[in-house]
């Protein structure tokens, strides 16, 4: 047990009672400095954090302010131009139906942001709640929890999400509505790899003796598990939640792409790689930049979630 | 003698032991098996023993972190081994624990003052919601602390420091007993004065009572009033400390004792020196009787099937308890004056020892099986001149 | 019991001591580099060791005796550390300047090591036998039959119950006294001349603890062995050693023969390091601790170390770093004031 790098000090120049601890002056500045104080300091030196905050910073803006981008109506066709190569007029050129390809994969960003956004916020608070209360109270939850995510992870994920949409068809076809259902049917295929994820977490921080010693101060279970098991254990399930965000957005872009997700008139990349993909070998540049985009957003998570498992990974201290 | 405060009678905890396929219950680890002992205001009784003797466990049952599989634990004559609710968190303001390891015994992610400001918030009726910063800074302040660190994070402080936090946050509901898990046996040598000079300083000004449960028998006697041994879940001597260290009757204090090294070289090869042969048995399969016979030197057929009772004993200058049928005082701290004697077990049957531990034991201690020579010692004490 | 300072004893590999001296360390730095700058582990720190000796190291966390040890065996790992100067000279040999072949040759057949966790230092996967052949396998090319019973022979050297069916037994199946025996089985399997033992019996209960202390010293008078025992243990020390040093922040700050040390030290860090024992034959003594922190290795008090937390502190010592001098003969120390510490 070394401390050759502790700079705290033990310090009591004044009071009358034992000199067990006198001021070394070896300590550093009087900051008081968190985990989570030191991990974005650590954050803010990776060069990956930075590219990938660049990008989706891009991306979000895309998102809610698509006009910042670009004047073109997305929905303004010109047949005439159909397929149309890259010019200073359309600078991706034209799709099929004359479409502006930039306009379109501008405004095509909000779709796929929504659903992964969504999705990762619902994923993380049901999976991440249900991991703890099954890791907490242990004994027969523990083990029905985990078979119940057990018969979740047995379905393919893409399957399960074209099932559910399938069977939902009828229901809230506007805009939102399909997004919503969208977002329903990653989280409930999403929930279980979080969970496992947050209940074995709980299990590494369950033994620790500050948790028993709440427990000697007579904590009631859910100060313990608000105050000392969360804040502990949602490390690692929210850097797996940061890049689960791109596949959730890759997957939107698949569903959509299958017809099933997302569909015209609403825009999103997966419509756009869809409608473009006839042309693949004749004019590809329908399709490379819907899928350009789409691969530089999940790119981008990707890279955000390992930086910050990088940044929160206390060995690399 | 002040009033007891803490009272344990017959307490036992045991694990139960489970295997195959169903999951049934094959055995069970009696880590406390059968511990009774008072402890009075203000008074500082030691828990010694070594690895698997139980010592922790019973911390953690009198602290009501684990429930006593039978047995009762009373405090202030009030039997609250079934408490729960209300009532068990109302004791929690009078009993509290001072975990051993530093660096696991303080949440990472909240501040000093959060830490130690915990209990206030649980009890909000021990100090109104102003008054609890001060009351935080006044704690840090006792234990030697700056009160000016309490937004600080544990990783900010050195493991003597924190441990300084963790006895902070024991204190902080003013509780009469406090139960000390190890607290200073993970820090350094220099450290320890330290901590152990606070603990001696704030038993007198709180008129605290300690539990103190450590395994370094030399912080132990520097500390205590009275001094419990314990042995695989049970308790094997117990008296004043000054009972149990210059006059002990067991022959497992004894061997103990004598294992310990002194700090004083002019000492070297001078005292009394107990060899214990092979490892201790399995707390899953204790041994028959006395539980210390099998690596006893004075064991006779008796130990093997009575199991002595923890009473008065002549101790050659008054008596204590000890749970010994042959139980002899031994000066072992001290330097002999005459020869060396040296102890060794002489084994007649090699299976007799009845520590073989069953499938499933958690402890994966190995039981001796070999013969040793006997080196021409007969059992039973005070025979000089046997030497090698 | 033969007298081990007659007839030096060549080692397997050749070397000889010179005139009974196995370990020359003089003048040794190590630094580590990380990120917060450079932490100066060891600063300037020599000793000797002799045939049969026993040595002791004494430091608390920090002190860099381990880092001492670790740079003997050659087992630190070189970025982050660095040994910018000094010399480890075994049997005249200067291991720093040697090339790694050679040296790893050395390493375990000439100088070995036992740590204080032997369930860590263990391999868990492979049975306790075949890691103490390996040492045979390794270093003297023996076959798998011979290497095996030479690992029973040593399993029964070190009292290991039932050696031969045990021999293929995994190491969490023994005991924690077991699995240090295990170890201390490897560490001398190729009759070294030097072990180390850093801590050995710290995380052992202490009949178990006396039980390994005997076997080692057993062992060492049977093999003639040198022993550098590396502990924060004080009754330990008392008890085994012959000379022995104090490490304070990489330096050393005394050295001496134990019972010397022990009756009258000569540093004030020694002088309180004993006060603020408690010792298992009294009571009711004070506790005199020494007051505040080891130094951040970061970086370390101008003049002194110790000067923060000294009680006989003058301003020289804030500004001198005191060396390492004779205040009275066979004795070393580093303070400004060593013959007022020695005479009380």
């Amino acid at each position: 047990m070394t401390d050759t790098t502790e700079t705290g000090t033990a310090v009591r120049t004044d009071g009358p009672q034992t000199d067990e601890t006198r001021d070394l002056g070896t300590g550093g500045p009087e900051k008081a400095r968190s985990l989570g104080a030191d991990a974005r300091r650590q954050l803010a030196k990776s060069p990956l954090f930075w590219i990938s905050a660049v990008l989706i910073t891009i991306f979000v803006l895309m998102a809610i302010w698509p006009s910042l981008f670009t004047n073109t109506n997305p929905s303004e066709a010109i047949l005439q131009e159909s397929r149309a190569l890259p010019s200073s007029d359309a600078w991706f050129g034209r799709d099929i139906q004359g479409y502006d390809v930039y306009a379109r994969t501008v405004y095509g960003a909000r779709a796929s942001i929504l659903v992964g956004v969504f999705t990762t916020l619902f994923t993380v608070t049901v999976g991440g709640a249900i991991g703890v209360i099954a890791a907490y109270n242990g004994g027969w939850l523990d083990s029905l929890v985990s078979r119940i995510a057990d018969v979740f992870f047995g379905i393919p994920f893409i399957l399960g999400a074209i099932l559910l949409m399938t069977s939902l068809a009828d229901v809230l076809n506007n805009y939102f509505g399909i997004i919503f259902k969208v977002v329903l049917a990653l989280t409930i295929f999403g929930w279980p790899s979080l969970a496992r994820l947050m209940r074995s977490s709980v299990f590494q921080v369950m033994p620790n003796d500050y948790i028993q010693a709440a427990r000697a101060l007579g904590a009631s279970p859910w100060r313990i598990i608000r105050s000392h098991i969360i804040p502990n254990a949602m490390g690692p399930m929210i850097v797996v939640a940061t890049i689960n965000l791109g596949v959730y957005i890759s997957v939107e872009a698949t569903l959509s792409f299958l017809g099933i997700g997302l569909q015209p008139p609403v825009i999103s990349w997966g419509v756009s790689i869809n409608d473009a993909i006839v042309g693949l070998r004749t004019t590809p540049h329908m399709l490379f930049f819907p899928s350009l985009f789409l691969s530089l957003t999940i790119l981008a998570f990707i890279m955000l979630g390992d930086a910050v498992r990088d940044a929160f990974d206390p060995k690399t201290r | 003698m002040a009033d007891v405060i803490l009272s344990a009678q017959g307490v036992k905890k045991h694990y139960p032991i489970k295997s195959g396929i169903l999951r049934r219950t094959t055995g069970w680890v009696k880590a406390v098996d059968g511990v009774t002992f008072d402890l009075h205001e203000g008074e500082t009784l030691g828990i010694v023993g070594e690895s698997g003797c139980g010592k922790s466990t019973l911390g953690r049952v009198l602290m009501r972190l684990e429930e006593p599989t039978e047995g009762k634990v009373l405090f202030g004559g009030e039997d609250f081994s079934n408490a729960s609710g209300s009532a068990l968190r109302k004791l929690r303001r009078n009993i509290q624990i001072v975990f051993q390891d530093p660096y696991t015994s303080l949440n990472p992610r909240m501040t000093v003052g959060d830490i130690i400001g915990e209990p206030l918030d649980i009890h909000p009726d021990v100090v109104p919601k102003q008054g609890r910063r001060k009351r935080v800074q006044e704690l840090l302040d006792v234990v030697g602390l700056n009160p000016e660190h309490i937004n600080r994070y544990p990783h900010q402080f050195s493991g003597g420091q924190r441990q300084r936090i963790g006895i902070a946050r024991g204190i902080a509901l003013n509780p009469k007993v406090l139960i000390c898990d190890e607290p200073v046996s993970a820090l350094d040598v220099s450290v320890q004065a330290q901590v152990v000079n606070l603990m001696q300083q704030l038993q007198d000004e709180l008129g605290l009572a300690y539990l103190f449960i450590a395994h370094d028998l030399s912080v132990v006697r520097h500390i205590s009033d009275r001094v419990g041994v314990m042995y695989l879940g049970r308790i094997a001597e117990l008296g004043e400390e000054a009972e149990v260290y210059e006059r002990p009757t067991h022959p497992y204090t004894q061997a103990l004792l004598s294992a310990v090294p002194v700090p004083d070289p002019t000492l070297r090869g001078k005292r009394e020196q107990i060899v214990l042969v092979g490892d201790v048995p399995s707390p899953a399969n204790p041994p028959s009787g006395c539980r210390f016979h099998t690596r006893c030197w004075k064991a006779q057929d008796k130990c093997s099937t009575e199991e002595p009772q923890l009473e008065m004993r002549p101790d050659g200058s008054g008596e204590h308890e000890s749970a010994c049928h042959f139980a002899e005082p031994l000066n072992v701290v001290h330097a002999e004056p005459e020869e060396l004697q040296h102890h060794f077990r002489e084994r007649e049957d090699p299976t007799d020892d009845g520590s073989a531990p069953p499938a499933g034991t958690p402890s994966g201690d190995s039981p001796f099986e070999g013969h040793y020579v006997d080196e021409g010692v007969e059992p039973g004490l005070g025979d000089a001149g046997n030497r090698p | 019991m033969t007298d081990a300072t007659t007839k030096p004893r060549t080692t397997e590999l050749g070397y000889e001591p010179v005139d009974g001296r196995l370990l020359d360390v003089e003048d040794l730095f190590v630094e580590f580099n990380t990120e917060e700058g450079t932490a100066r582990a060891i600063n300037g720190v020599s000793f000797t060791l002799d045939q049969g000796e026993s040595l002791a190291i004494i430091g608390e966390s920090g002190s860099g005796k381990s880092v001492t040890a670790q740079a003997i065996m050659g087992i630190l790992d070189v970025p982050p550390a660095s040994i910018p100067s000094g010399h480890i000279r075994y049997c005249g040999n200067d291991l720093l300047s040697m090339p790694e072949e050679q040296r790893r040759k050395i390493r375990g057949a000439e100088i070995a090591m036992i740590f204080q966790d032997a369930l860590s230092s263990l391999n868990p996967v492979f049975p306790v036998g075949w890691q103490i052949a390996e040492m045979f396998r390794q270093h003297r090319g023996m076959n798998k039959s011979d290497a095996l019973d030479q690992a029973v022979r040593l399993m029964e050297r070190v009292s290991i119950p039932a050696a031969r069916e045990r021999v293929k037994a995994y190491p969490h199946q023994f005991s924690g006294g077991m699995r240090q025996r295990i170890m201390i089985a490897m560490a001398i399997a190729l009759d070294p001349a030097v072990l180390i033992a850093d801590e050995p019996t710290t995380a052992l209960d202490v009949t178990v603890q006396a039980q390994i202390m005997a076997l080692l010293q057993e062992l060492q008078d049977e093999r003639k062995m040198g022993l550098i025992l590396i502990t924060h243990d004080l009754g330990v020390v008392a008890d085994v050693a012959d000379r022995a040093v104090i490490m304070y922040a990489g330096r050393l700050v005394e050295k001496s023969d134990v019972f010397d040390l022990y009756a009258n030290p000569a540093h004030p860090y020694t002088e309180g390091l004993i006060d603020s024992i408690p010792r298992l034959d009294q009571k009711g003594q004070v506790l005199n601790a020494i007051g505040g922190l080891p130094p951040n290795l970061l970086n370390i008090p101008p003049g002194c170390p110790f000067n923060p937390r000294c009680p006989r502190v003058q301003d020289i010592c804030r500004t001198d770093v005191p060396p390492l001098r004779e205040p009275a003969p066979g004795r070393l120390s580093a303070c400004h004031f060593a013959e007022e510490v020695l005479n009380g």
